[in-house]
């Protein structure tokens, strides 16, 4: 009977424990002093976070000022044709990056994100951009293509695309380098 | 021993609830097939779809400022909120939720919003707003929104006590196949809670007989059986909880309560031969789950009632031996729990990132000083406490590294302002030698000069100046004295030959040198209105590189005291935390100790009543 009584007891406890999740907590004592303490980091948070983007926008303005920013982005729609490893990128002769992409980088991208690959400064006038993407093709072959544009850069950011896209008539990747609209 | 083990259970029942605390799938947000307009919105989403939501609230933040998301206006509020609230940022998260609300008219946005704001208010435990918030979504959520958005009513409903409702919720609802797992597990346990333990049992079973390839679903199935087995020996169903509570896997989280549950079934039905089995094998684990110590205890009492005294005896002592030793550590972690030594530790082993802000403290470094936390993280108010006390060392380190950065960005000004003294005066001499208002002059004329020679026609304008001079001397010599004497005669006829010659030679050439002249001009033009712009753009730089400069010093300066001031509140917040939750800690420690002294009182009892029988059987 003890046994019994005892298991009585514990069972509510249990499936109480069991259905009750610590991120979802139950009605919250706002007298209390954790709620306090949260109040009080909830402001915290606030002002680092405003900081912050007082710092990354100082940090922009200082490094890249918008006269000369030119920032060259990596998106993917679909993907089926072409497993993304990396990309190279040159800038009128000169490579200035290369990227290779973990898997949930390119999950990322296949969910519609879009990587910032390079951020830099041009002068005034015509650039030459040239994309080489490395990955595995149709068939897991591996693949390996270029895609290249002619920037004009004029004063003001300059926003350029690298997309990987399917073209399903061909059954094959395509890849276009072209200015963000 | 049985008596003894109704206390411990809610510590055991406590630290199970942390073990739980995942009972819904990682969360996705809702958002694929999104097409993206602004590429610093896609690059947000790149961050925030890998997880890294401090990085992508920073740039959504930094973007927004900067008026770079215009064609996501709505979206990416919504994601701030939702960022913010996943950061433990609620009142401003609720604020946006609120006053997107008052200015969307976009179905879509505004159901989501209603869910965030239904789970702002459920983790604030407004019940009553959270219920109204949920009742407002008008139509169903994107997929992943849409099982959370069932499973969190349904968990508002059991928090009121309303199992039919929630159970009835859930029916209505078909999700993939791992939130089903939960929704059935949640359904389960919200029947055995309204006493229909059939019901729920079918469905609990369900669960606990599915089949798994990942460690959250084989963790779910776990626990389902272990819930399963103690409602049936609840319901003194002993036979049917035993099967189940076996199924339980031998090293999972749950292990341990299965064991001594199914020790406890065999137990009730006075098989305890039986008992021994799960329970022997229990008494050798760590003996920080509190099912282990109750072990301890049940083992010689199973023996004890078979009639093997000595054996009992033999376990008695043994478990005496085993509480004064974790007594003695125990008295060492109550020591270290007044110091930041406890908390140190803890941070110690994941550095300060702020990447996982679903991060639960499932799992403790195995270390002496903190292996004892095991207890006070059971405690909703330490595992919170802990989480804010972590973000905070993570902010408090990321301004560490903002700090570096502006130090260096100091340097780069000094250097640019170095650069600019020593290059003004060779650039201030280059501007001087060059006559651009010379230039612009002598352009100008022949411009007029070409314009004057196509209106006229004039063929020698536009010659090369090899031509021109043969041309002025051939002219040049009919002023001569002696050019109209007898003897100049063949000279005359020759000249007037050549004359017309290269009068016919420039004519002929007149409209492609003219072109070219014409081109020409055009050319230098565009030449020198460039110099002059970059003319201008040289003095203007001159003029407002000082100011420039200036200007992000003062930005830097700025910057740097607020750091400053900011590092200065995360401190004293961070040493209030630490106060708050060595408290817990110590508390939890001294209850820890109190426990196992009853148990080794209760083991000193039971030891001295077994000698007493032993003594009574030989008189």
């Amino acid at each position: 009977m003890e046994l019994k009584a005892k298991l009585g007891r514990i069972t509510a406890v249990l499936l109480l424990a069991l259905t009750t999740q610590a991120v979802f907590a139950g009605p919250a004592d706002p007298a209390n002093e954790l709620a306090a303490l949260d109040q009080q980091t909830q402001a915290l948070k606030k002002s680092v976070l405003e900081l912050n983007r007082d710092l990354f926008v100082l940090e922009e303005e200082l490094l890249y000022p918008s006269n000369t920013q030119v920032a060259v982005f990596v998106s993917l729609d679909v993907g089926e044709y072409f497993a993304l490893d990396s990309v190279e990128l040159s800038v009128d002769g000169k490579n200035v990056s290369n990227y290779l992409y973990t898997e949930r980088e390119l999950k990322a991208l296949q969910r519609g994100g879009v990587h910032q690959l390079f951020i830099g400064n041009l002068k005034v006038g015509e650039h030459e951009l040239v994309a080489v993407f490395t990955g595995q093709g149709p068939h897991e072959r591996d693949y390996r293509r270029g895609a290249s544009l002619i920037i004009d850069k004029n004063i003001g950011s300059k926003y350029v695309e690298l997309r990987i896209s399917d073209s399903e008539q061909a059954m094959q990747p395509e890849f276009v380098v072209r200015e963000w609209e | 021993m049985i008596r003894s083990a109704i206390q411990h259970w809610s510590s055991l029942v406590a630290s199970l609830a942390i073990l739980a605390a995942t009972i819904g799938p990682a969360r996705a947000d809702g958002l694929d097939g999104f097409v993206v307009q602004d590429p610093h919105y896609g690059e947000v989403l790149f961050h925030f779809y890998q997880q890294d939501q401090f990085t992508a609230l920073t740039h959504l933040v930094t973007a927004r400022s900067q008026n770079r998301v215009q064609h996501h206006q709505d979206d990416a509020e919504l994601l701030q909120g939702g960022l913010l609230l996943s950061w433990g940022q609620h009142d401003e998260a609720g604020k946006i939720f609120e006053r997107l609300l008052d200015t969307t008219d976009d179905v879509s946005v505004r159901n989501r919003t209603w869910f965030y704001l239904a789970k702002v208010r459920y983790q604030r435990g407004h019940l009553e707003a959270a219920e109204r918030a949920f009742e407002s979504i008008s139509a169903p959520l994107p997929p992943e929104l849409e099982a959370e958005r069932y499973n969190l009513h349904a968990r508002l409903y059991m928090d009121n006590g309303r199992y039919a409702d929630a159970v009835a919720l859930l029916n209505n609802w078909k999700g993939d196949e791992t939130w089903t797992a939960y929704a059935n597990y949640n359904t389960g346990v919200a029947l055995v809670r309204m006493g229909q333990l059939e019901m729920g049992a079918t469905l609990l079973d369900r669960v606990g007989t599915m089949r798994a390839s990942t460690e959250e679903m084989r963790s779910l199935r776990d626990q389902a059986n272990v819930a399963l087995g103690f409602s049936y020996l609840q319901a003194q169903l002993d036979g049917d909880a035993r099967p189940v509570l076996l199924r339980v896997r031998l090293n999972g989280p749950f292990s341990n309560k299965a064991l001594l549950g199914a020790g406890w079934a065999d137990s009730a039905g006075k098989n305890y031969r039986a008992a021994l089995g799960p329970w022997l094998e229990l008494s050798d684990r760590d003996l920080l789950d509190s099912a282990v110590q109750e072990s301890l205890l049940a083992v010689p009492y199973a023996f004890a009632q078979l009639g093997a005294e000595p054996q009992a005896a033999e376990h008695y002592t043994r478990a005496l031996d085993i509480f004064g030793t974790e007594l003695a550590r125990l008295d060492n972690a109550l020591a270290d729990a007044g110091s930041d030594r406890l908390l140190n530790s803890l941070l110690e082993t994941e550095p300060g990132s702020m990447g996982g802000w679903y991060w639960e403290l499932d799992s403790l470094p195995d270390d002496e000083r903190t292996r004892y936390l095991y207890f006070a993280i059971a405690d909703h108010r330490f595992h919170e406490g802990l989480k804010s006390y972590r973000d905070l060392a993570a902010l408090d380190k990321h301004l560490a590294q903002w700090q570096d950065k502006l130090s260096a960005y100091r340097d780069m000004l000094a250097t640019r302002e170095l650069a600019y003294a020593e290059r003004l005066p060779v650039l201030q001499d280059k501007v001087a030698r060059f006559d651009l208002p010379a230039m612009l002059a002598q352009q100008e004329q022949n411009t007029q000069r070409t314009k004057q020679a196509r209106a006229t026609r004039d063929v020698v304008a536009v010659a090369p100046d090899v031509e021109q001079k043969q041309w002025r001397r051939l002219l040049a010599m009919e002023s001569a004295p002696a050019w109209d004497t007898r003897a100049a005669s063949g000279l005359q006829d020759k000249q007037r030959v050549l004359k017309g010659v290269l009068l016919w030679n420039m004519d002929k050439e007149f409209r492609v040198r003219l072109w070219r002249q014409e081109n020409a001009n055009a050319e230098l033009s565009e030449d020198l209105k460039l110099a002059a712009d970059q003319f201008a753009a040289i003095e203007r730089a001159t003029d407002s590189l000082p100011g420039t400069v200036l200007n992000f010093e003062q930005r830097i300066d700025a910057l740097e005291a607020s750091i400053g001031q900011l590092q200065t509140r995360l401190g004293g917040s961070m040493g209030q935390y630490a106060q708050f939750l060595n408290a817990i800690a110590t508390e939890e420690l001294v209850a820890q100790r109190e426990r196992l002294l009853t148990y080794r009182a209760q083991a000193r009892f039971a030891l001295a009543s077994v000698y007493d029988r032993m003594a009574a059987q030989n008189r």
